[in-house]
């Protein structure tokens, strides 16, 4: 445990984008009141694949990493869609998933919001219509804001998050 | 004789059955009207997918298999509907009536069943698995995919190579640039080229790069899934590092559209400094983690997968190194001129793969400097001849199998079996022993692919 510790010390605070948590302070006075009316001052995310290549999922994982961390913005993914807040959809919805992703969305409590995560739930990607795929998924749900990217990177995610959080 | 693919290709009248071994290629044809073949699932039990996705794709019949049910086609898909038939041309298809799917179950006093999926408590792709309990002992699992199934054989067909490309390498993002390889591949075989040195190191080196972004996760993710969630901060620090460095040199992170006939320029200098802390780094990882006592209490003898039945299920990659197999793609002088050296481990539990994982990473390292060359020579290609083409590479999670038709120019047929595919119908095998808890830990060490199984 020695050598961790004289690592850890070694290594220091990894933790970037600190311009982030300047940015949600500021923002935090403007979505103070919706933020903590309707999340309870942090918001929870329901992860959803819908048929991604799973790049998109690489890259949001990697936002747990030392140097994203993103948790510290009160920002966090959660394993049952009946604690999120809002579903972060992935993907091409395929034909196999259109109704698992239907049925998470429904088990979400209102009030509840959707960010369509990569080129693929836009249909965007270089993926072609197949009697396989049913995005767009603007056609299934509606859709509050998107974060565009193949994938996007986690710093844009970060900056979509906080961009849905400033709109709604 | 070890299996690796099974497949079939619409001709018109009749349907032709490709059977690929490590040793041979096997070619069978028969009547539309009358399409049935035998079963080759009672010597290799693998074979049974790829007979079920024959079966859905084009109305096979497969005689004497233990298991005929749908395998892409899910509850609600059409009846009679097989899409991978040439005249077969929806865009769309309408929800058909639900047909409930039977899980292979154990039914008996205080047995229950679990079921898990298809979307998972984490930031992870859809799959399902059916548990058979009795108490925390799992009895069974039935491992049921292909949620994310997009029909991208469908897809590319009628596509020129160059047309395909941005689609193949996207078919499953962690492994995008074994994709990129094995079509590269095939370019030059339908262009009859062979590729400069400089170009083919590059691409290894890139390679290498791809694979110790995936070891470097997973060897975070799998003592996190034990508990010990020190290792995932600085296993996923390091894997950012080479993901960033991966964004350096091909400005992707992912490596999307690296593979090309370009040898772009490398800062050989700098990368050799980084390939050097990296190695440290690695180093210092397995110092430390070695030293854990509670976690490899975890690790060791969990999720073992026999020597035997690893031969039996045909496994292949990390999985089928653990269990003490020799297979792997870089068996070949190019590899072992430059420092290749085979990991392997015989435990065969969840701990023999985070090994093989550990020296596969040193390896990858080592073998990283003995590709950087600095040239910036090119490979025009010529265009390319119609004809049958297969490859292989080994991708981090292990044997990526690739065929493609090409007729008049474009793709006539085009079939990827990625690792995952094998490895997915061994892992029931690997549950016998243990717990409902050790699933997570058992799963995570194989670190398969869901995108690049179920295409």
């Amino acid at each position: 445990m020695i050598k961790f510790w004289s690592k850890r010390v070694k290594l220091g605070v990894l933790t970037e984008n600190l311009e982030f948590d300047d940015e949600i302070k500021s923002i935090q006075k403007e979505i103070k009141e919706s933020v903590k009316k309707k999340f309870a001052g942090s918001l929870a995310i329901r992860m959803v694949d819908s048929g991604s290549c799973n790049a998109c999922e690489a890259e949001c994982n990697a936002l747990a990493n030392p140097y994203y961390d993103l948790e510290r913005l009160g920002i966090y993914f959660v394993a049952s869609p009946r604690h999120a807040d809002v579903m972060l959809l992935s993907g091409v919805m395929t034909f196999n998933m259109q109704p698992h992703v239907l049925d998470a969305y429904e088990q979400i409590p209102a009030p509840k919001w959707v960010i369509s995560l990569g080129d693929c739930p836009a249909m965007a990607a270089p993926f072609e219509k197949t009697f396989a795929i049913t995005a767009p998924a603007e056609q299934h749900l509606k859709i509050t804001h998107h974060i565009a990217g193949c994938p996007p990177s986690p710093r844009e995610i970060m900056q979509g998050l906080l961009e849905f959080l400033k709109k709604i | 004789m070890r299996l690796i693919a099974r497949y079939a290709k619409d001709k018109g009248r009749v349907f032709e059955i490709i059977t690929v071994y490590d040793t041979k290629v096997e070619k069978e044809q028969v009547r539309k009207e009358e399409p049935t073949i035998q079963t080759l699932s009672h010597e290799h039990p693998a074979a049974l997918w790829f007979e079920r996705k024959m079966q859905d794709d084009f109305g096979i019949i497969i005689k004497d298999a233990f298991d005929k049910r749908a395998l892409l086609h899910q509850e609600k898909f059409p009846k009679d509907c097989y899409p991978m038939r040439k005249d077969f041309d929806k865009t769309e298809l309408k929800q058909g009536e639900l047909q409930p799917y039977n899980y292979e179950v154990i039914k008996g006093d205080g047995v229950f069943q679990v079921s898990v999926g298809p979307i998972h408590a984490g930031i992870i792709e859809p799959g399902h698995f059916q548990f058979s309990q009795a108490g925390e002992k799992m009895l069974h699992l039935e491992v049921r995919h292909f949620y994310k199934y997009r029909a991208i054989e469908k897809m590319l067909e009628g596509k020129t190579l160059q047309e395909a490309k941005p689609i193949i390498e996207r078919i499953s993002g962690n492994e995008s640039i074994a994709y990129q390889i094995c079509l590269r591949d095939i370019i030059l075989q339908a262009s009859q080229q062979l590729l400069p040195e400089v170009l083919q190191k590059r691409h290894a080196f890139l390679l290498e790069l791809e694979r110790i972004i995936h070891h470097l996760t997973d060897l975070g993710f799998i003592p996190n899934d034990a508990g010990f969630g020190a290792a995932l901060a600085l296993g996923s620090k390091l894997a950012e590092d080479a993901r960033r460095k991966m964004k350096e040199v091909t400005g992707h992170r992912f490596g999307f559209g690296a593979i090309d006939f370009e040898n772009k320029f490398f800062d050989t200098a700098s990368l050799r400094e980084w390939l050097q802390s990296m190695s440290e780094s690695i180093a210092y990882f397995e110092d430390w983690i070695i030293d854990i006592p509670s976690l490899w209490d975890r690790l060791d003898t969990t999720g073992k997968l026999a020597l035997k039945k690893a031969v039996k299920y045909d496994s292949v990659g990390v999985v089928a190194r653990a269990s003490g197999l020799a297979i792997d793609r870089r068996l070949n002088p190019f590899y072992l001129q430059r420092g290749f050296t085979l990991a392997s481990q015989t435990s065969a539990d969840v701990a023999a793969r985070f090994k093989v994982r550990i020296s596969e990473v040193k390896n990858s390292l080592i073998m990283m400097q003995n590709f950087l060359e600095a040239d910036e020579s090119r490979l025009e290609v010529a265009s390319v001849n119609d004809g049958e083409y297969m490859s292989f590479t080994e991708s981090s999670i292990g044997e990526l199998f690739m065929a493609i038709d090409l007729k008049e120019g474009v793709i006539e047929r085009f079939f990827a079996r990625d690792a995952s595919f094998m490895n997915w119908q061994a892992l029931h095998v690997m549950m016998q022993h243990d717990i409902i808890a050790d699933f997570p830990l058992i799963n995570k060490s194989c670190d398969l692919s869901y995108a690049g199984n179920d295409l």
